[in-house]
């Protein structure tokens, strides 16, 4: 672990939601030694002597990183309860995938509107969340405009077993962890299709191709997407036959309903409304979004081969 | 008005703020090699091929450094930088007469007068009312916005005025704002060239201008002058920048801003933080909106010739010329609110917005203390440039939002949106230079022109309710004849051509550049043609409305009671979020288990 920082007291983390990703960063970041609290509404027996579960919103904010993992849905409210209690020293990360509402805002654009901090930032990149939660190596990435963010974040977190890597472009990895987790969908179903090694793979580039330049008209860089943010995110779900949004994709190619399919996602998948406003954003805006109107129509039970024309013409 | 202002005592100051700045400046240039060399190489580069004498010494003088820079040894060097620094100090360096401030302060411009009739300058000095009545401008030019609440806070701290930057008057016409809202004068940048005119340069001379020289562009330059400005916001100097950097070509209002000067109130800020006296600096937008603008016909010919994008410094266009100015002026002084200056609601460096008391709220209205956010980990503030950075470009993005929302649209400006659409719509697929080619082509019936205007005026009526945009009441009151009515005859008489000409079968629109160039002010609000969004910035951007205002500041403020009721709010809303019982939908939330 790097030198610097080891005269400084330990950094003190504070991650806010008990869900799957939430106890993952927090053991990611108990691990490296820093004094981890767990903002958490459910008992986590599991985690006994790491972090710390408080069920305070003015005790996790003792902490000047703060780390959100709650969904994009839940982002608002639980910002709007923590900025009760934060000032403008502190260092607010979020490891979210969504973009909010019609007018696609993203998660930090919501930190700034409901709580006073400015130095924010986000979490991407292919690491999963049971690599985080059981040490085992893979890479993340933090996307901040703030040095000050970046070395927070690799202090608390960047161990022997996880590569911190660093971007400015804030809003190209928030926008590329949300898109991937869309075009995620049409990877489980290309794979349950019947799609080869090849058709997979040029599809997945096309795919990043056209999210490169959906998310640099909307202000982010395009090569972003096109790096571990984006593309490294999306070619993880390859062989993640568990992740929900593989798992969706690949039932509607069995031709179930979108509701049949959420039900066997068995999570959230946040992906679904969001599609078809990417869409409608891309319209907008002029540039060609080909691969999220095939998604869009998949959603709607499009027929499967169709579907699989349509994107690999698009 | 407050005469306690520092800027009243700038004279007996100087001699310690040139020094501060020098100190500084040396102290902080690690390698004095580089950055004077890199110096004598952007001179060199600047004065080559220049045939007055002045030039040819000057540049013998870095020439010689060049050479010997590399023999000297590192006490001389500093040595050198450190002259160096200080003569840029002293160019640089401005002066403040409480006289002739007096007298200025007594009309528009006094340097306005003086260049509507030269002669007449001693008359001016001994009786200033004579030349033009005080209650006859103040018609002419309005001044709006929360100034009751500015002149609050120019008591409790700092105030850095960023307007919008339409021509060479704002200046002159914004320290007149000042005036007339009772605020202290604020000492700013004055391009060096508006020093050659022996009139403007007394006056802005002797009215805490300082000098800049857009010529000189090496990184020692730019140094001492960002030193500069900080030390003057550090002692509490209010300041006036222009963050456009330049005169808007287009016509447009800012949407993208250099930040560099404005970059130099966080040092100032967090320096007076850690020598224990804080002195909270309060970022004041404003727009200074002209019916008609004296310089428009240079500046939009400039923003249309691809050669001229580049030109940062035009020394020959309208403001130089005196006949223009008093054509203007008269022009000026005969229509009702011809010049509205707004100023917008008043920020803190974070973008915080500030109640009359000079505390920070956070967009939900909870107050915040502005010294976090220059804290590092240990609580101390810190000077960070990299931090610093940011929170500047995030502010610039800030106040370009306040810039959208208190743009006051006038009568020229509605009219050039309307004509401009009967442009496009006769050639609906044509590039921007297609549609200006038609010149004195298209003439639409009066009656049809003031109903596009009826139905724009509709437009922006709507997006005023929201906070968006201000209607000027010309604008607002007049019907569509009344305000076609207006700009024509604002811009007659003014403009070398005609702009609109009145014709039997109705109105001829003739000047397109010109029509251009006054849409243009409406393109960032989504009602006029917007081909002017700076690169990286969306075109149609929507116009964000205002957050809720704030409650009015209760002194003493109250006690820890909202405190209470936020947390109270606080638990309900973290039930709502109970929604954490299902994550996986964020990053790369395993699936499956």
């Amino acid at each position: 672990m790097s030198a610097p920082g080891s005269a400084l007291p330990a950094p003190s983390v504070g991650v806010i939601g008990g869900g799957f990703w939430g106890v993952a960063l927090a053991l990611a970041a108990s691990r490296t030694g820093a004094e981890v609290l767990l903002y958490s509404r459910r008992e986590q027996p599991q985690l006994r002597g790491g972090p710390r579960i408080v069920r305070d919103h003015a005790e996790v904010a003792r902490a000047r990183l703060l780390v959100i993992a709650v969904p994009s849905n839940a982002a608002r409210t639980a910002l709007r309860a923590l900025g009760d209690h934060m000032d403008g020293s502190h260092l607010v990360i979020h490891g979210v995938r969504g973009l909010e509402g019609e007018a696609l805002k993203t998660v930090s654009d919501l930190v700034r509107e409901e709580t006073p901090a400015r130095r924010v930032g986000a979490l991407g990149g292919p690491v999963q969340e049971d690599e985080l939660r059981e040490g085992r190596p893979s890479a993340m990435v933090c996307g901040s405009r703030f040095p000050e963010v970046h070395a927070a974040v690799t202090a608390a977190f960047q161990s022997d077993a996880l590569h911190v890597y660093t971007t400015p472009d804030l809003q190209g990895l928030e926008w590329a962890s949300a898109l991937v987790g869309c075009l995620a969908i049409g990877v489980g179903f290309a794979e349950q299709a019947g799609a080869g090694p090849g058709l997979l793979a040029a599809l997945i580039s096309r795919a990043v191709d056209s999210a490169a330049r959906i998310a640099a008209a909307a202000g982010a860089e395009e090569r972003t997407m096109l790096g571990l943010g984006g593309y490294g995110d999306l070619l993880a779900s390859i062989r993640l036959e568990g992740r929900p949004e593989v798992v969706l994709g690949k039932a509607l190619a069995r031709g179930r309903t979108l509701d049949e399919a959420v039900a066997e996602a068995r999570l959230r998948v946040e992906a679904i409304p969001l599609i078809p406003r990417v869409v409608a954003f891309a319209k907008a805006r002029r540039v060609d979004a080909g691969v999220f109107e095939a998604l869009e129509t998949t959603l709607k039970g499009g027929a499967p081969r169709a579907v699989l024309d349509r994107m690999f013409a698009a | 008005m407050d005469s306690r202002a520092p800027i009243f005592g700038f004279n007996d100051a100087r001699d310690e703020i040139v020094r501060t700045v020098v100190d500084r400046v040396v102290g902080s240039t690690r390698d004095p090699l580089l950055a004077m060399n890199e110096a004598a190489y952007q001179e060199a580069k600047r004065l080559e091929g220049s045939r007055k004498p002045q030039d040819i010494r000057e540049l013998a003088e870095w020439q010689r450094l060049a050479r010997s820079l590399g023999r000297m040894h590192d006490g001389e060097r500093r040595r050198r930088l450190r002259e160096l620094s200080e003569e840029y100090a002293w160019d640089i360096a401005g002066n403040f007469d409480r006289r002739v401030y007096q007298l200025s302060s007594r009309l528009l411009p006094p340097v306005v007068s003086a260049l509507l009739a030269p002669r007449k300058l001693m008359t001016v000095v001994r009786d200033p009312l004579k030349l033009v009545s005080l209650e006859l401008l103040a018609d002419r030019v309005l001044v709006e916005g929360p100034l009751a609440k500015l002149r609050s806070l120019v008591q409790r701290g700092t105030a850095v005025y960023v307007p919008t930057h339409l021509s060479n008057m704002d200046s002159i016409v914004f320290g007149y704002a000042l005036e007339r809202a009772g605020l202290p004068p604020a000492t700013y940048g004055a391009g060096k060239n508006l020093f050659t005119n022996p009139v403007l340069s007394f006056f802005m001379h002797n009215l805490g201008a300082y000098r800049v020289d857009r010529r000189i562009r090496h990184n020692l330059y730019k140094d001492v002058l960002k030193t500069y400005s900080g030390v003057l916001l550090e002692r509490g100097y209010h300041s006036l920048f222009f963050p456009g950097g330049t005169r808007s070509r287009s016509g447009g209002v800012e949407r993208k801003l250099k930040l560099g000067l404005v970059g130099s109130a966080f040092e100032a800020y967090t320096r007076t933080l850690q020598s224990g006296r804080e002195r909270r600096v309060f970022f004041v937008p404003a727009t200074i909106n002209y019916l008609i603008t004296l310089e428009a016909e240079t500046l939009i010919a400039d923003f249309l010739s691809e050669a001229g994008k580049g030109r940062f410094i035009i020394e020959d266009d309208e403001s130089s010329r005196i006949g223009r100015i008093a054509s203007f002026l008269r022009k000026l002084l005969a229509m009702n609110a011809a010049v509205v200056i707004r100023f917008s609601e008043p920020l803190d460096p974070f973008g915080n917005r500030v109640d009359e008391l000079g505390r920070s709220f956070d967009a939900r209205g909870r107050e915040v203390d502005p010294a976090s956010y220059v804290k590092d980990l240990a609580g101390k503030a810190v000077i960070d440039a990299a931090r610093d950075a940011q929170y500047a470009r995030e502010l610039g993005e800030e106040i370009c939002r306040a810039y959208a929302r208190d743009t006051v649209v006038m009568a020229t400006h509605v009219v050039a949106a309307a004509s401009f659409a009967r442009l496009r719509s006769q050639a609906p697929a044509a590039d921007l230079f297609t549609v200006l080619r038609q010149r004195d082509v298209i003439t639409v019936p009066r009656d049809d022109l003031a109903a596009d205007v009826v139905a724009l005026c509709d437009r922006l009526r709507a997006l005023e309710q929201r906070g968006c945009i201000v209607l000027g009441e010309d604008v607002r009151l007049g019907s569509g004849g009344d305000i076609v009515e207006r700009a024509m005859r604002a811009f007659a008489g003014y403009h070398s051509s005609p702009v609109l000409d009145s014709r039997p079968d109705g109105i001829a629109l003739c000047d397109t550049n010109l029509l251009f160039y006054y849409q243009n002010r409406l393109a960032a609000h989504g009602v006029a043609w917007d081909v002017i969004a700076p690169p990286g910035v969306p075109s149609g951007l929507q116009v964000q409305p205002p957050l809720p205002p704030l409650e009015p500041a209760s002194s003493p403020p109250p006690l820890e009671e909202p405190r209470g009721s936020a947390s109270s709010s606080s638990s309900a809303s973290s039930r709502a979020g109970e929604a954490d019982a299902h994550v996986g939908s964020m990053n790369g939330a395993g699936g499956g288990q």
